[in-house]
């Protein structure tokens, strides 16, 4: 029969399927061609969903990435300073027998606030884990003038190598040099340089808070693109700008993984007599509002998500109730109601993959092309940067795409549990 | 209770020699339906169906034939009584079984085609085997394409069931009932969603299937002319069931 034999060869009960699925794929597969618009309604409902995924968290966390980094590059992770010794009443003193005493706190006069023997602190800090850097700086105020009025400049004498790490200041240049730079050399800030008027080369005046004067030709010029940032000169002339002779009065510390910065400050703590504190303890609500983000990125995707489970839901549920009385005939020829839900959930899993594998991908593609857009204004001398700093991330495009899968063979499953459990009787007549 | 051999009193066109020799048979078939009230629809039926008889079930609107069809096809099961299908009591069996005894015994030709639109006609025609096996062997859909011809659907197999006429589908439909190959048809009016000329093509065709494959058919009908051609025609009135004499007319 030579029609049967062609029929038999075109078939789509492919001998690959295991046995046992042959009928429920196939079942399945028709369902979904003809289908036609339903289909993919219900395909881009699932995309949706994970398109909205996709795209909130790749906004969100690549906002929040942004931020960190903006934060935690120019920013020291530890800072390490001399604990301000406070005063304690005189009732407050041990063995205090005589007569009336005042209780008033008495500020004390401002201590040294040295650290003499920091080249121990920087080997004791070295050797903790999650440390990467460690730099001995010399902090201060002085006024910088040109011949004009003085403007108030906080100075940070370091070791421009160290620094760098510290604190970008080569990445930042608009021109001139930072490394290898002299003792009579001085980098400045964009907006001091448009204030004194001067560009390399010139020289400026510097008055440190201790009243020493000295002369800096200017070596560079960066710009960190907000606010004034400091002026950078090398240790040893700020050890003698301030006055400290070969002691340095903070150190700096850069650590590998900056959430666990508050451990390495509370280590630190706990083995020299120094105050050590973190980034998260100086600056608590930039924690605090960065697991807000977290939390309401986590909260509008599951909101999204369940969104278009109810949005698949409706949909598969008047699909499979349109097909009740096919159901009852199946059942009716012999299959059984395993069988037919086994069709059924292979149906939804078929338009849970393709609307998942659309939705990442075209989540992606939008996330992508939202990363070329740059900002209109942008900082002087370096590159436009982006308008949105995205994140792909695979993690939660998986697990988006694996939730939108689960929701909508679960939206299948439910109501062709329904349907198979009918009486054929009631549903063919 | 009468004994079941009293309701084979209509004559039988040939000696059957199957074991067991009935392939239905059912003794004080009850059924009830429990909705807000219970509704008896079926009280106390006797029926013997003989390996390749063709048995005609006549009745007004309601008064059961559809339930007793249902219950005879597996497709429901008694609320009293005992159903032996092929000899296998369907009261007792789960739902799988009843399902395989279906695949396996039983086909069904509706009032309506009942055809899968997104299925050609060769395809819905073979689906009782592929729901059964998974797939079918060339010997099986060969058998199954003859069959299509001898129905005069050969040039329609790969055709929709929205592109065929009611005649056709239902023609398909009746070579899907036999597609398995199952000792039992039922039809629940069969010919009454169609004009009479093709009503008359699918009962003949019903009838040489019949004859020709030795398969039993019990066919639920409303047309008088075509039951007096079964081999025996049954009555229900209000649940009860009993032999009508050919040649006399259903009193309306």
């Amino acid at each position: 029969m030579s029609s049967g034999q062609s029929y038999l060869r075109h078939s789509l009960w492919s001998p690959l399927l295991p046995r046992i699925l042959r009928f429920e794929s196939q079942l399945a597969l028709r369902h979904l061609r003809s289908g036609g618009r339903q289909t993919w309604l219900t395909i881009s409902a699932v995309a949706a969903g994970v398109i909205i995924v996709v795209f909130i968290t790749a906004l969100i966390f690549g906002l929040q990435r942004r931020w960190i980094t903006i934060l935690t590059d120019a920013l020291p992770h530890v800072t390490i300073r001399i604990v301000d010794p406070k005063p304690t009443p005189l009732a407050d003193t041990l063995g205090q027998t005589f007569g009336a005493v005042s209780s008033r706190i008495e500020q004390r006069a401002p201590q040294e606030k040295n650290l003499e023997n920091w080249a121990q602190v920087l080997e004791v800090v070295q050797a903790l884990p999650n440390v990467r850097v460690v730099a001995p700086v010399v902090r201060g105020q002085a006024f910088a003038s040109k011949g004009g009025n003085p403007y108030g400049v906080s100075v940070i004498g370091a070791e421009p190598d160290v620094q760098d790490q510290v604190t970008p200041v080569t990445k930042n240049l608009v021109a001139g040099h930072y490394r290898g730079l002299d003792s009579e050399e001085i980098v400045i800030d964009y907006e001091l340089a448009r204030d004194l008027n001067v560009s390399t080369g010139d020289r400026i005046r510097l008055t440190s808070s201790t009243g020493a004067v000295e002369v800096f030709t200017i070596a560079g010029i960066y710009s960190q693109g907000q606010g004034r940032g400091s002026a950078y000169i090398t240790l040893r002339t700020a050890q003698s700008l301030f006055g400290l002779g070969t002691a340095v009065n903070a150190i700096l510390v850069k650590v590998v993984n900056i959430f666990a910065a508050d451990e390495v400050a509370a280590r630190i703590q706990a083995l020299l007599p120094y105050e050590a504190r973190s980034w998260i303890q100086e600056f608590p609500q930039f924690l605090s509002s960065l697991q807000m983000q977290t939390a309401s990125a986590y909260l509008i995707s599951a909101f999204s998500l369940a969104a278009s489970a109810f949005a698949i839901a409706s949909i598969l549920i008047v699909s499979v109730l349109q097909k009740s009385k096919q159901i009852g005939i199946l059942k009716s020829m012999g299959a059984r109601r395993s069988q037919i839900l086994r069709a059924f959930i292979l149906e939804g899993f078929g338009i849970a993959l393709v609307g998942s594998s659309v939705g990442a991908a075209v989540g992606m593609a939008i996330v992508y092309l939202l990363s070329l857009i740059e900002q209109p204004v942008t900082r002087v001398g370096q590159p436009p940067e982006q308008l949105f700093p995205v994140a792909i991330l695979p993690w939660y495009i998986a697990l988006a795409m694996l939730a939108a899968i689960s929701a909508t063979v679960l939206a299948a499953w439910l109501p062709a549990r329904r349907a198979a459990r009918l009486n054929p009787v009631d549903v063919i007549r | 209770m009468q004994a079941p051999d009293d309701l084979d009193s209509a004559d039988v066109p040939w000696p059957i020699q199957d074991t067991p020799p009935f392939v239905i048979e059912t003794r004080g078939l009850r059924k009830t339906y429990f909705g807000k009230v219970a509704v008896p629809v079926l009280h106390d039926i006797n029926l013997c169906v003989r390996a390749g008889e063709f048995v005609a079930v006549m009745g007004q609107s309601g008064s059961g034939k559809s339930t007793l069809l249902n219950i005879l096809g597996a497709l429901d099961v008694p609320t009293g009584g005992t159903v032996l299908i092929n000899g296998v009591d369907i009261s007792r069996l789960e739902d799988n079984a009843l399902a395989d005894l279906r695949s396996a015994g039983i086909g069904f030709i509706f009032q309506f085609h009942h055809l899968l639109d997104e299925y050609t006609c060769l395809e819905n025609a073979l689906l009782p085997l592929i729901i059964r096996y998974g797939s079918v062997t060339e010997a099986e859909c060969v058998r199954v394409v003859h069959l299509l011809e001898r129905v005069g659907l050969g040039h329609r197999l790969e055709s929709h069931p929205e592109a065929m006429s009611g005649g056709e589908n239902q023609r398909c439909a009746i070579v899907r009932a036999l597609a398995n190959a199952p000792r039992i048809v039922l039809a629940d009016e069969p010919t009454g969603n169609l004009d009479s000329r093709s009503g008359q093509e699918v009962f003949a065709l019903m009838r040489e299937m019949n004859r020709d494959m030795g398969v039993a058919f019990v066919m639920v009908t409303h047309d008088d002319r075509l039951a007096q051609e079964a081999d025996r025609i049954l009555l229900i009135e209000d649940g009860h069931l009993r032999a009508l004499p050919k040649g006399t007319r259903r009193l309306d």
